[in-house]
């Protein structure tokens, strides 16, 4: 028994060693040279850069394809390998090819994850590659949305902000007129309520996500994002208002994703509907005849009166073997003649100041895309992600959807919600994770 | 072949091996990896530090982590109510009416469909303006609609009695095959001393269907605190922390925050609750059966 014991002692501490000798010690290289912009460079060895990519093949597969073709042709010695993977799946494939030391070189990661993956130390300082032009090619408020502590985790890359979409029906048999749409948010409250009391369908449905903080000016994290700051009469002011909206039916009580908030608009339970352009085309299939009676308008801001883009980024992780090669064909990707290109393919909004002046985001031929597209182009000077520079994103979001949801649909006290989600917040910054 | 090793053992064994070698490197190897993770800060992307009890202590200071166990807890109300209709379902199923066959066949499909499948299909009947809504409010026993998956007093049980519906089938076929095991000849006795149909129940088919109830039991025990998927699928653990079960907490903490070494530290909590619950399982169902053992 006792040598058992022992031998089981012995074999746990064998694992424990085996273990600690698997931590990763990452790129350690220091300052790095500044990269070009996609300008013709020979590597000094045979370079491969694996570049993963979400949910864009294969619908994009001939633009990728000649976007690479081009850069190969441009960088002797550099071969791209284009791998794409659904949304879900790829931060389990980012985790498993770092933990087996095969990590990519360029990855497509939204700015949630690009925070919480570069607050924990895993992607390399862009920072330290770019030129001063480089960097302030992007718009400011998204090229910021993944700068912690001073150092950049991402390039930006296509990105979205949000519309105001109405069902022009619902809103002419309330009574209001949809050439004069709502500019606030106390307007579209207005309005939403008339459509609710008129027509019975709700105004619109929202997840419960942390964004509705900074909409109304309320910061999540204080200046130096080193504690929570959202806690305050403002955030208290804010929910107590949503709460009496859902009391009233004016917003749909619900924590409702994106998917039920198609699934309400499509079936004439909501009126307008907040989100990026890539709407029109669910609701263009799931009620063809609502998508006929739909028109899209700048989205009302809140107190803070700035609109958030929702922004897709390329980072390059600290474990690339290739960091040098790997910036200069994210930065390649990410300049503005290529994000054109990409956004006219693909219908999104560039992130790069000089791409917006193309007629394409400017000129409008009437129809509900065009329209969408004009409005949100026009609104990325002062478009923010909700989540700038904020470590460790998604556990805070995680932390702040719970207590939302605790408070609008579980009815508990909004002071006491928040004094312990603040705390919480507070643990996880404290611990880094 | 071996001195001393009866060949029947030799054979039972290595028609055991491939199935224990699969056990071994995704199941037995993983659980006992867990223990010396559970004492660091590993996280796949960054490097390991040793870190002692703390997951430990912060577990249990922790209290997200203690809602999940207690809904956990909560969610083995069903066991019992499972237990108690996939038996009489199995009762009906073997009696010798007409059309019995199909009553087998529907009561499985839910069975061999997946989690997926039947979460997204309630998810829809649930829904504010779904079928359940509708033919409440039509009987007026609900006098205005009610978000099922959203309200904290309703969504657990939601989820429990889907978990239910799904896995009623299994154990009635279990339960179909133990009753089928049983001698007709102790029916038939019994019925000569003046039983009736519900003293048959009691004194000779519960009692002998005491190590099926035993098995099916521990599994629907621990099925109950390690469930995942429904809950996953449908509310992520919302509203708020009403339906956060101790499985898709452990799944956020380590797959969606990288908190690997944490998440292992709430897996062998987990697995020592799991444990326990199960050797309770094992004091209260020790007698009983065709062949006592």
């Amino acid at each position: 028994m006792r040598t058992n014991r022992k031998g089981f002692m012995a074999a746990l501490l064998t694992m424990f060693m085996l273990l600690a000798a698997c931590g990763g010690n990452g790129n350690t290289q220091g300052a790095a040279d500044t990269v070009s912009n996609g300008q013709s460079t020979a590597a000094a060895k045979d370079v491969t850069l694996e570049f993963w990519t979400i949910a864009l093949q294969p619908t994009f597969n001939d633009y990728f394809n000649d976007l690479i073709a081009k850069y190969e042709e441009n960088h002797p010695g550099v071969k791209v390998e284009w791998k794409d993977y659904p949304y879900d799946a790829i931060s389990q494939r980012l985790l498993t090819s770092t933990a087996s030391d095969k990590s990519p070189d360029v990855v497509n990661l939204n700015t949630e994850f690009a925070s919480q993956l570069g607050s924990k130390g895993a992607l390399l300082n862009l920072g330290e590659y770019l030129t001063d032009e480089q960097a302030k090619s992007y718009f400011e408020g998204i090229y910021n949305s993944t700068v912690l502590g001073g150092k950049a985790y991402a390039l930006p890359w296509y990105t979205g902000t949000e519309v105001l979409f109405m069902n022009k029906k619902l809103v002419e048999k309330a009574g209001l007129d949809p050439a004069n749409p709502p500019q606030t948010r106390e307007e579209l409250v207005e309005w939403a309520r008339q459509v609710h009391e008129k027509t019975g369908a709700a105004g619109y449905a929202q997840q419960l996500v942390s964004k509705l903080f900074p909409i109304d000016g309320i910061p999540i994290l204080n200046e130096d994002k080193t504690a929570a700051a959202f806690n305050t009469p403002e955030a208290e002011a804010m929910i107590s208002q949503m709460r009496d909206l859902m009391k009233e039916g004016v917003v749909l009580k619900e924590d409702a994703d994106f998917s039920k908030q198609i699934q309400y608009f499509s079936g004439e339970q909501t009126a307008f509907q907040l989100s990026g352009p890539t709407f029109i085309n669910f609701i263009k299939t799931s009620a063809p005849d609502v998508y006929k009676n739909t028109i899209a308008v700048p989205l009302p801001t809140g107190k803070a009166n700035l609109r958030l883009s929702n922004s897709m980024n390329l980072v390059v992780p600290q474990k690339s073997k290739n960091p040098k090669e790997a910036v200069e064909f994210a930065a390649f990707i990410t300049n503005a003649e290529n994000q054109t290109a990409f956004s006219k393919v693909a219908n999104t909004l560039p992130s790069s100041r000089t791409s917006i002046q193309d007629p394409f985001f400017t000129d409008s031929d009437g129809s509900l895309e065009a329209e969408a597209k004009v409005a949100s182009s026009q609104s990325l000077d002062k478009a923010t992600d909700y989540m700038v520079g904020v470590p460790s994103a998604s556990d805070i979001n995680a932390a702040l959807t719970r207590g939302l949801q605790e408070i609008l649909m579980n009815g508990a006290d909004i002071k006491e919600t928040l004094n312990k989600v603040e705390k919480e917040i507070n643990n996880i910054i404290s611990q880094g994770s | 072949m071996y001195k001393g090793i009866r060949s029947e053992t030799f054979t039972a064994w290595a028609f055991m091996a491939p199935g224990l070698l699969f056990l071994a490197v995704f199941t037995f190897w993983p659980i006992i990896y867990g223990i010396p993770l559970s004492l660091t800060d590993y996280s796949v992307i960054t490097e390991t530090h040793y870190v002692g009890l703390d997951n430990f202590a912060r577990a249990f200071q922790d209290s997200n982590f203690l809602i999940s166990l207690w809904n956990s807890l909560v969610y083995v109300l069903i066991v019992p109510v499972i237990q108690i209709l996939s038996i009489l379902m199995a009762i009906l199923v073997n009696s010798k009416i007409p059309g019995v066959k199909m009553f087998r066949a529907a009561y499985y499909i839910p069975v061999v469909t997946s989690m997926v499948a039947v979460a997204l299909i309630w998810s829809w009947l649930l829904g504010n303006n779904g079928v359940v809504n509708y033919l409440l409010l039509k009987v007026g026993i609900l006098s205005e609609q009610v978000s099922w998956l959203s309200t904290s007093s309703t969504a657990l049980y939601v989820l429990m009695f889907i978990t239910m519906w799904k896995g009623l089938g299994y154990y009635m076929m279990l339960y179909l095959a133990g009753l089928q095991g049983i001698p007709t000849d102790l029916y038939e006795a019994a019925r000569v001393d003046g039983a009736g149909p519900v003293r048959l129940i009691v004194h000779v088919t519960l009692p002998l269907l005491r190590p099926h109830i035993l098995f099916c039991t521990l599994i629907s025990v621990m099925g109950a605190i390690r469930v995942f998927d429904e809950v996953y699928i449908l509310t992520k653990g919302g509203p708020g922390t009403s339906t956060l079960t101790s499985s898709v907490y452990i799944f956020q903490k380590g797959l969606e925050q990288f908190n690997f070494g944490y998440a292992s530290a709430l897996g062998l909590i987990v697995s020592v609750l799991v444990g326990a619950l199960s050797l309770l399982v094992f004091r209260l169902n020790r007698r009983g059966g065709v062949n006592s053992y």
